[in-house]
């Protein structure tokens, strides 16, 4: 059933896994990086772009609260079970 | 006042550093660092002459609680709670006007009881409206009370509310319910909503998608979804399961349509030239955009994207609608206990 706290859990984990993915080890290895120049101007609005600077934006943006969201909710999950 | 006589040439340096000290301040100067004194020295100056006036020995507590009892010191202290609140109530407000733009959510719940009525039976019956146009005023949209097709979001709140109630009702003739279970109910189905929402958003801004709608009007439209669920589960109420399934499929059926047709016109509205009336959608539509080449792939932004995005909430509300509600029903009695939620 989805409740509130379920939600709150999976987006948790979804932002963690968007986070983990390591820019220089990963990404570009496969070929998503951020930087590279060989996109035309053509390319910027086609998804795999979107995705790639969805993806960038949230890892800019949610790595410090996600630390704290993480202590708080490993915390709460130790001592309620 | 118990304290004694005032000796006016004396002035202690503590606060009140207009005045030339006349001697070394005594060291119980310390006890009079009270916030409400402070402000003497910003609007209050005039009363230097009574403040200055303490210099006598308050070392008790007792002393010093009734020197705050002074009509004065009162004034200065509701004063300077006034301000702190007015300042607070300031910065709550422009931090709330970031996060929620509430002028544009008063525009959402100017209704009336005829726009109420008449909204909720073009939901549930909406094969004989001609006109799904949203009518204009300079630009912004009309408010929904003069103007039967314009999104509120008076109907999806009420709509939630009445839901949140008749799951709470259903729950108990089957003898399921107890007091967490509203609780339960309200907040499983506010996380749908934040994660239908969510869903919505994300698809639009991944395939970079540009219409018309703002995330207020979508949240709107996804909220008429509960009078389909309180009309299935009435249905359900008074004819069982087979009720049910009959009430959710016809009220579905009128749902999609009437999501079809206002959002089309929202969705499609910023693209070329007149729709054509008919209902079936996989028409060409960059075939009469005249700056179109013979190229297989959409313009970004385009209709098509539109036209399937339109697909896409026309078909998850119902599924939607099901998943919210089918739990609830009571099953015919030969199935045993209905599986627990």
């Amino acid at each position: 059933m989805l409740t509130l706290w379920n939600l709150f859990e999976a987006t948790l984990l979804c932002l963690n896994a968007v986070c983990v993915l390591h820019e220089e080890r990963f990404m570009q290895k496969i070929g998503w990086g951020a930087n590279t120049q060989t996109q035309g101007f053509e390319d910027q609005s086609s998804m795999k772009f979107q995705i790639l600077n969805l993806v960038r934006s949230i890892r800019t943006v949610t790595k410090i609260p996600l630390i704290i969201l993480n202590i708080l909710t490993i915390m709460f999950k130790l001592l309620l079970g | 006042m118990g304290t004694p006589a005032p000796n006016p040439a004396f002035s202690p340096t503590a606060y009140s550093p207009g005045y030339a000290p006349t001697g070394p301040p005594p060291p119980y100067q310390e006890s009079f660092q009270l916030d409400a004194n402070q402000d003497f020295n910003t609007h209050a100056p005039a009363d230097f002459g009574f403040a200055g006036g303490f210099p006598s020995p308050m070392t008790s507590p007792a002393q010093i609680s009734s020197m705050l009892q002074q009509p004065v010191v009162q004034d200065m202290a509701i004063q300077y709670g006034n301000q702190l609140a007015a300042q607070g109530k300031e910065a709550v407000q422009r931090e709330l006007h970031k996060f929620v733009p509430v002028s544009r959510l008063r525009y959402y719940f100017a209704v009336d009881t005829r726009y109420v009525i008449r909204k909720l039976m073009l939901i549930v019956f909406p094969y004989t409206h001609k006109e799904w146009m949203v009518k204009y005023d300079q630009d912004t949209p009309v408010q929904p009370r003069y103007d039967i097709n314009a999104p509120d979001l008076y109907i999806p709140s009420m709509g939630y509310v009445t839901y949140v109630l008749l799951a709470g009702f259903m729950l108990g003739l089957q003898h399921r319910f107890s007091p967490e279970q509203i609780g339960i109910q309200a907040s499983s189905a506010l996380a749908y909503i934040i994660f239908e929402m969510l869903l919505y958003l994300v698809t639009l801004y991944v395939t970079n998608t540009s219409t018309s709608l703002k995330t207020l009007d979508l949240l709107a439209y996804s909220g008429y979804k509960y009078t389909v669920m309180i009309s299935s589960l009435l249905a359900g109420l008074l004819a069982g399961r087979t009720g049910y399934y009959c009430g959710l499929l016809y009220s579905s059926c009128a749902l999609s349509y009437f999501l079809v047709k206002t959002l089309r016109l929202q969705l499609l509205s910023g693209s070329q030239g007149p729709e054509q009336p008919s209902y079936g959608f996989p028409n060409p539509p960059y075939a009469a955009n005249p700056y179109s080449d013979a190229w297989d792939k959409p313009t970004p932004g385009g209709t098509k994207r539109r036209v399937y995005f339109l697909l896409f909430v026309a078909i998850t509300q119902p599924l939607l609608c099901w998943w919210l509600t089918y739990h609830l029903v009571a099953s015919p009695p030969g199935e045993g206990a209905g599986p627990a939620r």
